[in-house]
């Protein structure tokens, strides 16, 4: 008897915790615009992430191609001379989540997520606050952070750097559904 | 009103430079081309189009494509085409339109090789035909 009940509980635990959340079309935007000038922001909607609810483990990835700006000329600029994309076209992000417990999150939940950003082959460490709401089988993270682009190497020419700002605030929003 | 000779030559000058400006801004303002009008580098089936990501995936970013296939699963952004590449539809509504293991035309743009969830992206995908 005491066999079966350590087996059922086995088998329930692995249903509570085994889980791995993923998207593909995740959202991630940054915006860099400067009062009075252009606006400069772009979003990028096919970011993909996986998070092990287990071991609180998330790594998100993104095309810095698939960023969208509302102008074609801009979104050329970012490629070719800022981010440089035929030689880095991906953006990736490994981190944990401390003290991950999706059963904790009856609507939402603050966590602290930390982990390396790499972004034209440079990586930096960040560490931000994830809001995690459950919308019924979805869980869904948003996060703010800012960066630097000096912190990746991308150089800002002078002629444009009144027109860029200094810190860069990206946004992410992310609708993570259950890997079956 | 009657102008002399000197001023309707000035006036036109300022006319045509309004308008070179203009159009300068409006060119130098434009939105990203839309997929419609972008040119086709590949035609073919999913599977062909695996096979040369495969010999040399980084060639592929950007490219446009037009590929046919069976839908093998249905999200609420896109599609995946024979278990292997996921299509990001530019509308996401017509989703609803799709059924499983159909065949399927889609025109769209390759992101790149997604290692995370071992996938070829794609997006900007607008349905070409549903036989």
């Amino acid at each position: 008897m005491k066999k079966l009940t350590l087996l059922m509980f086995f088998f329930l635990s692995l249903s509570i915790c085994a889980q791995k959340y993923y998207t593909k079309t995740g959202s991630t935007e940054f915006k860099a615009s400067v009062q009075a000038f252009e606006p400069v922001e772009a979003k990028n909607n096919s970011t993909s992430a996986v998070l092990n609810a287990e071991t609180g483990d998330i790594a998100s990835l993104l095309f810095v191609k698939a960023f969208r700006f509302r102008v074609a000329l801009m979104q050329e600029h970012f490629n070719e001379n800022y981010m440089d994309s035929n030689k880095f076209p991906k953006a990736t992000f490994k981190g944990k989540i401390e003290g991950f417990n999706a059963s904790e999150i009856s609507s939402s939940k603050e966590y602290t997520i930390k982990g390396t950003l790499t972004v034209r082959g440079v990586k930096k460490e960040i560490e931000t606050i994830g809001k995690f709401t459950k919308q019924g089988k979805k869980l869904r993270l948003q996060a703010s952070f800012s960066i630097k682009p000096e912190d990746f190497e991308i150089k800002i020419p002078k002629i444009v750097s009144k027109k860029i700002a200094g810190t860069i605030n990206v946004n992410l929003d992310y609708e993570l559904v259950e890997k079956k | 009103m009657s102008l002399s000779k000197k001023s309707k030559v000035i006036l036109s000058i300022i006319v045509i430079i309004i308008i070179a400006v203009f159009a300068v801004y409006k060119y130098s303002m434009q939105p990203p081309a839309k997929i419609e009008s972008k040119k086709v580098d590949f035609t073919g089936s999913s599977d062909e189009l695996l096979s040369k990501i495969q010999q040399n995936a980084a060639e592929w970013q950007d490219k446009v494509v037009i590929i046919s296939g069976k839908i093998t699963g249905i999200d609420d952004k896109g599609f995946m085409l024979s278990s292997s590449i996921y299509c990001q539809l530019r509308d996401s509504l017509k989703v609803s339109s799709l059924t499983a293991n159909q065949n399927i035309s889609i025109k769209g743009r390759v992101i790149g090789y997604d290692d995370l969830l071992e996938e070829l992206k794609l997006d900007q995908c607008i349905i070409q035909q549903q036989p």
